[in-house]
């Protein structure tokens, strides 16, 4: 067993890896920035170090120096989180030159992975679905008939150099191809000066779901099911849970079976996931890209598989072979993740600042990850997710009603967060029954927002406030009578003088 | 106490008192009637941060960030931002209102203050921008005028009078 590990993160994920550590008996050695110096993170761990300026490109992202700490607190291992250095082939390689085991999978599983299109071909040589399309420039409207009518409609055509809905079309028929084409081409041209277009297939109803895979140095590699994370905005993801209610259990087995095909096509180590767009009309799943670290959604599936990924991570950076066999693996019950982030709730935009009340969720089947307390002052340089909540029940249903229990609880104030915004979502008949796609929150959202805000009274804010306001004003009276004025002030020092 | 103030869904006149045992906080919204709450003490608990009290039988847990003017109230994971007007804003909002408001039909006085000087009669036509009377607040003589080409219907007021803030002074009616 290692005698001690270096983390290469900060917040909950720092405190997550401590917390395994410290279950194994290795001393856990924690590094902060200039402005993380109050972080939870580096109160938890045994030994802590500063690494450099609040900036991440100066302290979470300096490779040198953390090697160098890593090596002069003789740490033998580092775990890097997620995000960060964690998909960062050049750190990994750093540790490895510095004779350091590095927590994940090896630079050249990071490298098969990190490029879109590479992965794209090694996924189809691995035969796991990826979207059917033209896999190039589409020359002639003709060329795209024909394309459209082997991959079968609604296909969407695309101009290689569009965006923000320029130079896209969705086509659901034979008749409409050519015009679409002809689109495209122009709006290409005239937008983006560039006429190349190419072909996918269309995915009407798209859902996040991914699955979760495990490799050793000895070859095995077992999925532990899926996670949906369909509940996004702009690519963040907000809630997730597991297992998803959209997927048929034959389907289920499928992407399990594809999942551990492409992780050993590339002979992966270590923690993964497979990302899948899944159509809720077809049941289809095809490949999208692999994340090559530990996910911060990873709780769910450690409480579903009742497993310990962070502590199997460890395992298998000391060569065992992994510790469970795929038939070992099922699924419990259900269980969902709800991210808080210091955040506006209706602007998404980041609230970082004081924290001056905290008390986080108790009672039975709550988890809660978080790096909050009384008193922390959440930095602006990082990530604006403090905690996530998570929840098990027996049934969606009850794991659904106890997030809501369990986020009534969660008392936060001082800065702004999610956490109505979740309850919101949890409320949603689209989230309820289970039908949400990625498009949740633009397209099925906004009819529930003014709920947000709804649950107390305005009076009562408003009583609140008038109340402070009013001591406010009347200690400034007071004070303002002990300072005087400047007229009494100059009395004074004339009578002073004679 | 009197206040102005505001939060997302609206203005409101808030006034608070305080008792020995109590206190009283009427809330009036814009075009609305006034509403009248009591705190009890005894239910009230402060401590550093934040401080709580009973309202409809439901505790609530209010923290309460800001000063003067701008507060953020939390609790149950909902907030509100609340912006107080004080004198000096309601003076000033007053002034480029011309001092009042109340639409085209009649003027309102936009604070508490006392009427110093009445420059018209029932009857009278008055053109834009034309004064009508002089309104004393913040130790400051307002003059306010009509916004539009206005007959003067009714004077609610007279000379020496004082009047709160929201007063009807000025009814009129079309040219």
């Amino acid at each position: 067993m290692f005698k001690k590990i270096l983390i290469a993160n900060r917040g909950e994920i720092s405190l997550r890896v401590t917390r395994a550590c410290r279950e194994l008996g290795i001393r856990s050695v924690a590094v902060f920035s200039d402005a993380d110096r109050e972080s939870l993170h580096v109160f938890l761990a045994d030994e802590a170090y500063n690494i450099g300026p609040a900036p991440s490109k100066e302290s979470y992202l300096n490779i040198p120096k953390i090697i160098e700490v890593a090596k002069q607190c003789g740490a033998e291992a580092i775990h890097p989180g997620y995000g960060f250095l964690s998909e960062n082939t050049n750190f990994a390689r750093a540790c490895k030159a510095a004779g350091i085991v590095f927590i994940g999978p090896t630079p050249e599983n990071i490298e098969a992975m990190g490029d879109k299109l590479s992965a794209k071909a090694l996924m189809k040589k691995a035969k796991v679905p990826t979207v059917p399309g033209s896999d190039g420039p589409v020359e002639t409207a003709a060329e795209a008939l024909s394309i459209a009518k082997k991959i079968g409609f609604p296909i969407i055509i695309k101009a290689s150099a569009g965006g923000g809905g320029k130079g896209m079309r969705v086509v659901r028929q034979e008749s409409e191809v050519e015009s679409a084409f002809r689109a495209c081409q122009s709006e290409g041209l005239n937008y983006f000066a560039d006429k190349t277009v190419y072909i996918e297939k269309f995915i009407n109803d798209p859902k996040h779901i991914e699955i979760q895979v495990f490799g050793d140095t000895h070859g095995n590699v077992v999925h532990l099911f899926e996670r949906e994370c369909s509940v996004q905005r702009r690519h963040q993801k907000l809630i997730e849970e597991a297992p998803s209610p959209s997927v048929p259990q034959e389907v289920r087995l499928k992407m399990g079976d594809s999942a551990v095909r492409a992780a050993k096509q590339i002979n992966y180590v270590g923690a993964g996931t497979i990302e899948f767009i899944f159509d809720n009309t077809t049941k289809e799943f095809f490949f999208m890209e692999m994340n090559t670290r530990l996910q911060v959604e990873h709780p769910i599936t450690e409480i579903t598989t009742r497993t310990d990924l962070v502590k199997e991570q460890i395992y298998v950076a000391l060569g065992r072979p992994l510790s469970f066999k795929q038939s070992d693996i099922k699924q419990y019950g259900h269980a969902i993740e709800v991210r808080v982030c210091a955040e506006d709730p209706e602007t998404y935009k980041p609230s970082p600042g004081l924290i001056r009340a905290c008390r986080h969720p108790q009672g039975p089947f709550v988890r809660v990850d978080s790096y909050a307390y009384p008193g922390y002052e959440v930095p602006i340089y990082y990530d604006p997710m403090i905690a996530k909540v998570i929840t098990w029940g027996e049934t969606r249903d009850e794991a659904i009603e106890r997030m809501q229990r369990a986020l009534t609880e969660f008392i936060l104030s001082g800065i702004k967060s999610n956490i109505a915004l979740h309850r919101t979502i949890l409320k949603h008949p689209k989230f309820r029954d289970g039908s949400y796609t990625t498009q949740f929150l633009e397209k099925n959202f906004e009819l529930m927002e003014p709920e947000l805000f709804a649950e107390v009274d305005d009076h009562v804010f408003l009583i609140a406030a008038a109340i402070t306001a009013y001591n406010d004003r009347r200690s400034k009276d007071v004070s303002g009578l002990n300072i005087s004025s400047s007229w009494k002030k100059i009395g004074r020092k004339m009578m002073l003088r004679t | 106490m009197y206040f102005e103030a505001e939060i997302k869904n609206g203005r409101y006149k808030v006034d608070v008192t305080e008792g020995r045992h109590q206190w009283k906080i009427s809330i009036q919204k814009e075009n609305e009637s006034w509403v009248h709450h009591e705190i009890l003490k005894s239910d009230y608990r402060r401590s550093e941060s934040y401080f709580s009290f009973l309202f409809k039988g439901v505790s609530y847990m209010m923290d309460v960030v800001g000063k003067d003017t701008q507060y953020t109230v939390f609790t149950r994971n909902s907030f509100r931002n609340v912006k107080i007007f004080n004198d000096e804003m309601l003076l000033h909002e007053s002034l480029k209102r011309g001092g009042g408001f109340g639409g085209d039909m009649e003027l309102k006085s936009g604070m508490p203050g006392k009427i110093i000087e009445i420059f018209v009669k029932v009857g009278d036509v008055i053109k834009a921008n034309k004064p009508l009377l002089i309104m004393e607040a913040m130790k400051m003589e307002n003059e306010m005028r009509a916004t539009a080409d206005v007959k003067i219907k009714e004077i609610c007021i007279k000379q020496g009078d004082s009047v709160e803030s929201g007063a009807l002074l000025l009814k009129f009616e079309k040219p």
